[in-house]
């Protein structure tokens, strides 16, 4: 799973009242490609990025990031960076490249816990779990 | 011959043996490759960026590799393990024997790029833009609000009609998936699905789009959903080579204007006087006919009006 994935999810449970996230990453196993050319990434590549930043939980992704072993990225995002190549550059690794093998997501608001294993997270839910629905 | 989707749920129908079985029928890879090219032309993506595509029931992702022919990153959602160890295979697997079938242009510029990859590191699955999930659509998809830019559902929709177990209600489970569905796509954002009151009753615009339509095999219902309230990029791209476009129901649910005027109304309810239609009584009624996407005369000074009286 990668960094990228667990900064768009949360816990669609019933308790969690659409409060549950960020998932807080328990991590047994980190898979981390590293890319020697990470210079030659595509225009269509930063692109992407510069979309994903008004999507991104910043902090959520920094905090993701240090359990995952990676504490490079500053704690708060400015104007400055956000138009810097390298930064981009740097911030694609992180969003594609960390991938989490084996490990635990906590939902921070109801503590359910849900295995991450071989790369696939596990969210299903039993259907008492789920949001009520009105027919 | 049954449908599987009477035989049981499908992470049961789709076990190990079914999973590998459809990953090799070139039958199955064809039309699955062909459903999901419509179904990236019909959301209407700006094709030289790359966007955020969300692929439920991927199985095992033959979906996602078109959407990564394409550029796109997309992340899969399914119920079978099977089928998800399949994909995971798969994408690890695609990047070790490319080269060898007929290509996209936007193909062999992507495997430019793969190809500089591979010559530092073999084995891994450095390119692949997708990832994975095991999740039941059914039960909400897990996502936060206004994340993806588009999302794909290539025969998967239909396992959502059938319960397999007394606490799954149909109904219910479609509702729950299409509203979080409009929850996490981003505004103006489009999805294509291969069921439609449960959507529109949840604020998606949008109709079906069926292709081939006179030929009993070919004919494919596609639902395209937009959350465009006013339907900006409400246009359906081209016609099909042998079948055209046939049958394309607009119908536009303007979610956040109905609101307002609910409650403005809540302050003066409109009665009908005993046996009369009122101007007024008229006037709301075909407005909220309107509003509910039917066809309805404009209003006019006729509108209302009493008939000359008989001889």
């Amino acid at each position: 799973m990668r960094l990228l994935t667990h900064n768009t999810m949360r816990n669609n449970s019933k308790e969690a009242k659409g409060m549950g996230f960020p998932f807080k990453i328990t991590a047994a196993e980190v898979k981390v490609i590293d890319n020697p050319d990470a210079g030659a990434t595509e225009e269509r590549d930063i692109d992407f990025v510069k979309r994903m930043l008004p999507i991104l939980e910043w902090t959520a992704l920094v905090r993701a990031a240090s359990e995952c072993g990676i504490s490079s990225l500053p704690h708060t995002l400015t104007t400055d960076l956000a138009e810097s190549r390298p930064f981009l550059q740097a911030l694609y690794h992180i969003l594609m490249n960390v991938h989490l093998i084996k490990g635990m997501l906590t939902c921070p608001v109801t503590g359910r816990e849900f295995p991450v294993t071989n790369g696939v997270p596990n969210m299903m839910l039993e259907e008492d779990e789920c949001e009520r629905v009105r027919l | 011959m049954s449908r599987p989707e009477l035989t049981g749920h499908a992470s049961n129908f789709y076990n190990e043996r079914e999973a590998r079985k459809y990953n090799s029928s070139s039958r199955m890879i064809n039309v699955q490759r062909e459903i999901t090219l419509r179904a990236i032309e019909l959301l209407l993506l700006p094709p030289d960026e790359a966007s955020l595509v969300l692929d439920i029931g991927c199985g095992s992702g033959l979906s996602g590799e078109v959407l990564e022919e394409h550029g796109h990153v997309w992340v899969g959602c399914d119920v079978s393990r099977d089928m998800l160890q399949v994909a995971h295979e798969r994408m690890e697997k695609s990047y070790k024997m490319k080269g060898d079938d007929d290509k996209t242009e936007a193909e062999i510029a992507r495997m430019k790029y793969d190809d500089d990859d591979d010559s530092d590191d073999d084995d891994n699955n450095v390119c692949s833009t997708g990832d994975l999930m095991h999740h039941d659509m059914g039960t909400g998809l897990p996502f936060r609000p206004a994340t993806f830019d588009a999302c794909v559902s290539i025969s998967a929709l239909q396992w959502l009609c059938y319960s397999n177990s007394s606490a799954q209600i149909p109904k219910r489970r479609l509702i729950r998936f299409f509203s979080s569905l409009y929850s996490i796509l981003k505004k103006s954002a489009r999805a294509a699905v291969l069921i439609s009151e449960c959507a529109t009753a949840v604020g998606f615009g949008g109709g079906i789009v069926v292709d081939y339509p006179n030929s009993a095999k070919a004919k494919k219902h596609y639902l395209v959903l937009s959350c465009d309230r006013v339907g900006g990029r409400g246009q359906v791209p081209g016609m099909t080579a042998a079948g055209a476009v046939a049958d394309q129901k607009q119908s536009q649910v303007q979610v956040g204007k109905q609101r307002q005027e609910k409650d403005g109304r809540k302050a003066r309810p409109i009665r009908k006087k005993k046996g009369v239609k009122t101007k007024e009584w008229i006037v709301h009624k075909k407005e909220t006919q309107r509003k509910k996407g039917k066809e309805v005369r404009p209003d006019t000074k006729y509108t209302a009006r009493r008939r000359p009286r008989k001889f």
